[in-house]
């Protein structure tokens, strides 16, 4: 955000300078041919949150007099990536991250593509290094399907 | 992508040992890079979340910075701290020289080895052997020693440490002259000390009597010098005594009354486990069966085993819910080889009903019986009479992963073949069941193979059950597997034939008799052609 002041009797013009993300293309896979598949997270839009939709990250901090949001927010957007980054080419639905007192839980559906023992790594690997990093006990709760469940084909 | 591996246990061991590796790898990247780690959101501070601190913070050649790397169980850069301060001449209080002294002897010279391997591996490593002596071995101008001497007037603490040191690292007659100086200089030793004595007095002497004089006599100084014995104190004779032979069996009893007499330890898994003893037949068998003090839990097992006492295994597997006795049950193959006993003596011992309620408790929350234990099951089953409970057993077998044992699966056809009562549809189903796991050879399972007994049982409980189909296409597998089916088999299928009336079957079954020419196809033929109106073609 800059600020340019014109005159000393303080005009100040701010200009917007994020990537443009427009409200109404967000989180919504638009009708296509037919070929692409579509589980059932992705194929409802956000205005169906709370009607035929959960909510993806919950915790508490949106209730009046509560504060740390925009901290919640950020640490969520960290915890995605990072699952994302360690079960590559697993996951078979976004994930689900619940916050209760101090612990963190993070719930998974997985595609059964490695071993079950590979999994259990990186299950200990993942808890551990982010209980360290957020100061607080995370668990993982897993669970596996064969394949990406598909709700419909757009 | 499927891997089916053989059992329940070996599944559980492997996964859990995968997620302890994967914490460890986590923990190696947040140990080598903590500055990603340090901001601290917890209120309050959560220590144990905040990645270890394995360098010294004190940098300067001081008293405080040797206090530190005590602490941090840094052994020789404690040393050379000490060094360099004897140098330059600052004098170290005798308590702070005491603790090097402590550090020094219990890490045997040199810096404690990193923890790379996962725990499992080194208990069931060092389980079976007596721990040999480890690689350092006290040598000659160590620096336990030398900083000793440097010790103007080593106190009782010092010769203690030095003491246990030795003895620790095997250096067992240093360790006696080292207490003949302690009592020349006029000083009391403490309780550690004896203790570590006690341990060390088997190997000083040869013969039997003479150890145990040596430890009467060590015992003797120490009620001399007024040290109360503790529990350790009684482990150690105990321990002792297993090297001392038979002298060392007489002379237990006596130990542990006395022991007793002194109250000595609060309810501790040891003294407790005590009481019990004394009540079973003779304590002699405690002290050779005392193998490891860690785990006389199963010994005692052997023990009832061997007596077939049924309350006393009760008793002891109440023990380990007093407590921290659960300990004493050690990692799992110790688990469940106590299991496994406490299992086979119930089996032998109890009727049905207790046993099943036992079986339904433990398993599969806690144990995964081994095949040769669902034997015992199915015996016990058999002389109670209840085998109509079979079908949930074999449920319970296929979900443990034995299904592709071959004497558990011939013990249950068997079983189920003598049983003729109104169960027949259940087994019917067990059979096919069965039959299926004979067939399908994924690839990493044991593939059974079929014997005539196993044929035969199959045949008969699919024909109680009137599944003359299924029935007739095992009759074939005889052929393909080069089994002969019995007389009384064909006898029992011919009947099955006449019930239903079906002459193309009778005709076959003679045909396939003679094919394995078996000596009563006359027999057979003559009674077909008896019961059935034959066509000329099939004559």
């Amino acid at each position: 955000i800059v600020s340019s002041q014109l005159f000393p009797a303080a005009c100040f013009r701010n200009i917007h300078c994020t990537a443009a993300c427009l409200k109404n293309r967000a989180a919504r896979i638009r009708v296509g041919k037919g070929d692409k598949s579509v589980t059932y997270e992705q194929a409802y839009h956000p205005h169906h949150i709370g009607h035929r939709k959960g909510w993806l990250s919950q915790h508490t901090s949106n209730l009046q007099g509560e504060d740390g949001a925009a901290e919640r927010v950020v640490e969520d957007v960290f915890i995605r990536r990072f699952m994302y980054g360690t079960f590559h080419g697993c996951l078979a639905d976004e994930v689900v991250i619940k916050r209760r007192g101090n612990l963190l839980v993070i719930c998974a559906v997985m595609i059964q593509k490695l071993l079950p023992s590979k999994f259990y790594f990186l299950i200990g690997y993942t808890e551990e290094l982010l209980s360290h990093f957020y100061k607080c006990p995370v668990k993982i709760e897993m669970q596996t399907v064969e394949e990406k469940v598909v709700y419909k084909y757009l | 992508m499927h891997i089916t591996l053989t059992s329940f246990s070996s599944a559980q061991k492997l996964f859990s040992l995968s997620q302890e590796s994967g914490k460890n790898a986590a923990k190696y990247f947040i140990n080598t890079y903590p500055k990603y780690f340090q901001k601290d959101y917890a209120q309050p501070h959560i220590p144990c979340l905040m990645p270890e601190t394995l360098e010294a913070q004190i940098e300067e050649v001081s008293e405080a910075a040797l206090i530190e790397r005590i602490h941090m169980r840094k052994v020789e850069a404690a040393v050379d701290l000490y060094d360099q301060l004897q140098q330059a001449g600052t004098p170290v209080s005798l308590d702070v020289t005491n603790q090097l002294l402590d550090l020094i002897c219990f890490y045997g010279d040199s810096d404690p080895a990193q923890e790379n391997v996962p725990k499992q591996r080194k208990n069931t490593l060092s389980y079976h052997k007596r721990t040999p002596c480890l690689v350092f071995s006290f040598r000659e101008n160590n620096n336990a020693e030398r900083i000793f001497a440097l010790l103007s007037e080593p106190n009782t603490h010092s010769y203690s440490a030095l003491i246990r040191g030795m003895v620790k690292y095997c250096a067992y007659s240093k360790a006696f002259s080292t207490y003949t100086d302690l009592l020349n200089n006029r000083l009391k030793a403490d309780v550690n000390t004896f203790n570590a004595l006690i341990t060390a007095a088997p190997e000083v002497k040869e013969k039997y009597n003479e150890k145990w004089e040596l430890i009467v006599d060590l015992l003797k100084e120490m009620a001399e010098q007024k040290v109360k014995p503790n529990l350790l104190t009684l482990n150690a004779v105990l321990k002792a005594l297993r090297h001392c032979g038979t002298l060392g069996k007489s002379q237990a009893f006596p130990v542990i009354s006395e022991m007793k007499a002194l109250s000595i330890g609060p309810l501790k898994t040891h003294s407790h486990a005590f009481p019990i003893m004394l009540c079973s037949a003779g304590c002699c068998f405690m002290v050779t069966h005392f193998r490891m003090a860690r785990d006389p839990v199963y010994h005692l097992y052997l023990q009832c085993l061997d007596t077939k006492d049924i309350e006393q295994a009760y008793r002891v597997h109440e023990l380990l819910g007093v407590g921290e006795n659960w300990r004493l049950l050690g990692k799992d193959l110790q688990q469940n080889i106590y299991y496994a006993r406490f299992f086979s003596l119930l089996c032998m011992m109890e009727n049905i009903d207790v046993m099943l309620k036992w079986y339904r408790d433990l398993v599969p929350s806690v144990y995964y019986p081994s095949s040769n234990i669902m034997r015992d099951l199915l015996q016990a089953l058999d002389t109670d009479n209840r085998l109509d409970l079979i079908p949930q057993i074999w449920k319970d077998i296929k979900q443990l992963g034995h299904a592709n044992r071959q004497k558990l699966v011939e013990d249950l056809l068997t079983l189920m073949a003598r049983e003729k009562q109104n169960q027949e549809e259940s087994f019917a189903e067990c059979a096919l069941d069965i039959k299926k796991m004979y067939d399908t050879g994924d690839r990493g399972k044991v593939i059974m193979s079929w014997t005539a007994t196993s044929l035969s049982d199959i045949i008969s409980v699919l024909l109680a059950a009137q599944r003359r189909q299924d029935a007739w296409e095992i009759l074939k597998l005889f052929k393909t597997h080069n089994r002969v089916p019995s007389e009384e088999l064909l006898n029992k299928f011919l009947m099955c034939i006449m019930e239903s009336g079906e002459v193309n079957h009778a005709v076959e079954l003679v045909q396939i008799s003679a094919g394995f020419c078996l000596p009563e196809t006359p027999k057979l033929i003559q009674r077909v052609q008896q019961e059935f109106q034959l066509s000329e073609q099939q004559k």
